[in-house]
């Protein structure tokens, strides 16, 4: 100990070197810490992951064998022909439909989270984490009954209360949408009412004290200041809607058809592991685009921010 | 603080109030409906009953996947907090080379297609001979949880001051010492709620267990997608209100140990 001391004392290149290795003694321990889960991902989540990606370039044969090397089939048929085209549109679609429906009706909820009086902050965030934690399935069953076609359903009960007429909701692309914002409308809230959170009450009260109107306030100051909790919600949003399975078939049924519950077809009743690989890959792409597409986005603007700050 | 929306207030109360009814009436709807005195399920809900809660216990499908998902989702969120924790302390407590691309690692599963991992785990699990339903299903679940813990330790963490514990440290105790005696109570409520939510994502889960599970080992979630085909009277309804009832509880256990906003956040 004392001579480690005294080295230290004797110059700046001991000094640096007792430090470099006390930072190498830390990052080490750093190591340490995350190894067991860098392994449990590398093992059953990267190399699985790998291997299935691997699988979309192989064949499935006639005989129900794989074909060795490498083919862009799965690929090629995917894009040509139209049942998958169309899988794959509407899942773009009703997952954007989701994120905007999300992010219109997060807003009031998040302002009164934030802002609002403490107890009813505290109520809401109780409202909005509850159904999260309420399987998908129960949900997708309440909205069954909700938007059953015919005269069974609780929307067309209602609508015959006062005189109109049926209308075709269950098995509808709308059906998924409203389910699928029920879902996850949580998981937009939650951000974008963090991002309000932050914002430093000054500088709406400086806004408001030079004449700008409510709405003018929270479009100029408020709305843009909260755009990194709206890009968050709306890319886990995107992502998660993208990639579901219950809320699809149950409120799609056999109507509508999204990649998810085309995935679970292809390789649990076709059997066609090379082409459900495929499919899986291409959900992977889509989602993980947005993600890194997203990430880039937040960062950039940061960049931007802090070079105007300078 | 009190009250800063201004004069725009009204107007956005009474949306906020609106999109709590949308959020809420889904959760009470199966409760109405499963009292219900009918041979089926129907809206309004007719006359009152508890038989259908009576039949649904009595039913071996539900009972026996309550069972195994109650197993299944306790082991997933004690491996995702044994995991996690390290995992969250490393993160935050200690620079080293690649610690953003573990922490992203660590954190993907919460946008990652679970679909997609539970067929590579399928394909991966058959090729190296592990058919163990219940093992294979938990490594599933702590692969979806951990990120879970992960965020509320480190939560926890970053609003303990690292001073403290250099301060233990200083004065001369050892690094588990440290550990168990500054940072250990100061994690306990986000290892809590991490552990709660781990159990949660876990108990709700279907992308993974849909290409796991096998015929005796069914979680809860996919038993109650096959009765929704096949069952029509008022013990499904029976079934998701004893679902909701579970989770409204740990809402509530949440929210009295860390505050739910806290849980949530980061």
């Amino acid at each position: 100990m004392s001579i480690t001391d005294r080295r230290t004392d004797l110059g700046s290149p001991w000094r640096r070197l007792a430090g470099a290795l006390r930072g190498a003694g830390d990052g080490l321990a750093g190591w340490g810490l995350v190894a067991p889960v860098v392994l449990f991902f590398a093992v059953v989540f990267l190399v699985p992951v790998g291997l299935m990606v691997r699988w979309g370039f192989y064949r499935q044969l006639d005989t129900g064998a794989l074909s060795d090397g490498f083919t862009f089939a799965n690929y090629i048929r995917l894009f040509s022909v139209d049942l998958y085209r169309k899988a794959t549109w509407t899942t773009l679609e009703i997952s954007v439909l989701t994120t905007v429906v999300s992010a219109l009706l997060a807003y009031p909820l998040a302002l009164v989270m934030a802002r609002g009086p403490a107890l009813i902050g505290r109520i809401l965030t109780v409202v909005v984490i509850a159904p999260m934690l309420i399987n998908v399935v129960v949900r997708a069953y309440a909205w069954r009954v909700i938007l059953a076609n015919g005269d069974q359903g609780i929307v067309n009960w209602l609508l015959a209360q006062i005189g109109l007429g049926p209308v075709h909701l269950l098995y509808t692309e709308w059906a998924i949408v409203i389910g699928s914002v029920h879902v996850f409308l949580s998981t937009m809230v939650l951000p974008i009412a963090a991002a309000l959170g932050r914002i430093d009450p000054a500088v709406e009260d400086a806004a408001r004290t030079l004449g700008a109107s409510s709405f003018a306030v929270f479009r100029r100051v408020t709305f843009p200041l909260s755009l990194p909790g709206l890009a968050v919600g709306s890319t886990l949003v995107f992502s998660l809607t993208a990639s579901a399975f219950v809320a699809p078939a149950l409120l799609g049924g056999n109507f509508v058809k999204m990649l998810g519950p085309l995935v679970q077809e292809q390789i649990l009743s076709v059997f066609d592991w090379p082409f459900g690989a495929a499919l899986a890959t291409l959900l992977v792409v889509l989602v993980m685009g947005v993600n890194l597409a997203s990430v880039g986005l937040i960062e950039r603007r940061l960049q931007r921010k802090m070079k105007g700050a300078r | 603080m009190e009250n800063r929306l201004g004069a725009a207030a009204l107007p956005v109360y009474l949306a906020a109030g609106l999109i709590s009814l949308f959020l809420l009436v889904p959760l009470l709807l199966p409760i109405a409906l499963s009292v219900s005195d009918t041979p089926f399920v129907v809206f309004p809900p007719q006359g009152f009953t508890l038989r259908w809660y009576v039949a649904v216990l009595g039913e071996r499908d539900f009972t026996d996947s309550l069972t195994f998902s109650l197993i299944l989702s306790s082991l997933a969120a004690l491996g995702a907090m044994v995991l996690g924790t390290p995992t969250a302390i490393g993160l935050t407590r200690h620079a080293f080379p690649g610690r953003d691309l573990i922490r992203s690692l660590v954190l993907s599963p919460l946008v990652f297609p679970s679909l997609v991992t539970g067929i590579a785990l399928l394909r991966f699990f058959s090729s190296i001979g592990s058919h163990d339903a219940l093992v294979n299903l938990v490594i599933g679940h702590v692969l979806v949880t951990v990120p879970y813990v992960v965020r509320t330790v480190s939560a926890s963490l970053i609003m303990l001051d690292p001073a403290i514990e250099e301060a233990a440290r200083t004065l001369g105790a050892s690094r588990w010492r440290t550990f168990w005696h500054v940072t250990r109570p100061q994690i306990v409520p986000g290892l809590v709620a991490g552990g709660i939510f781990a159990f949660v994502t876990s108990f709700d889960n279907y992308a993974i267990s849909m290409w796991l599970f096998d015929a005796e080992n069914v979680p809860l979630p996919l038993t109650m997608f096959s009765l929704i085909s096949r069952m029509f009277d008022p013990g499904i309804a029976a079934i998701a209100s004893l679902m909701i009832l579970l989770s409204l509880v740990l809402v509530l256990v949440v929210e009295r140990v860390t505050g739910l906003q806290k849980a949530m956040s980061l």
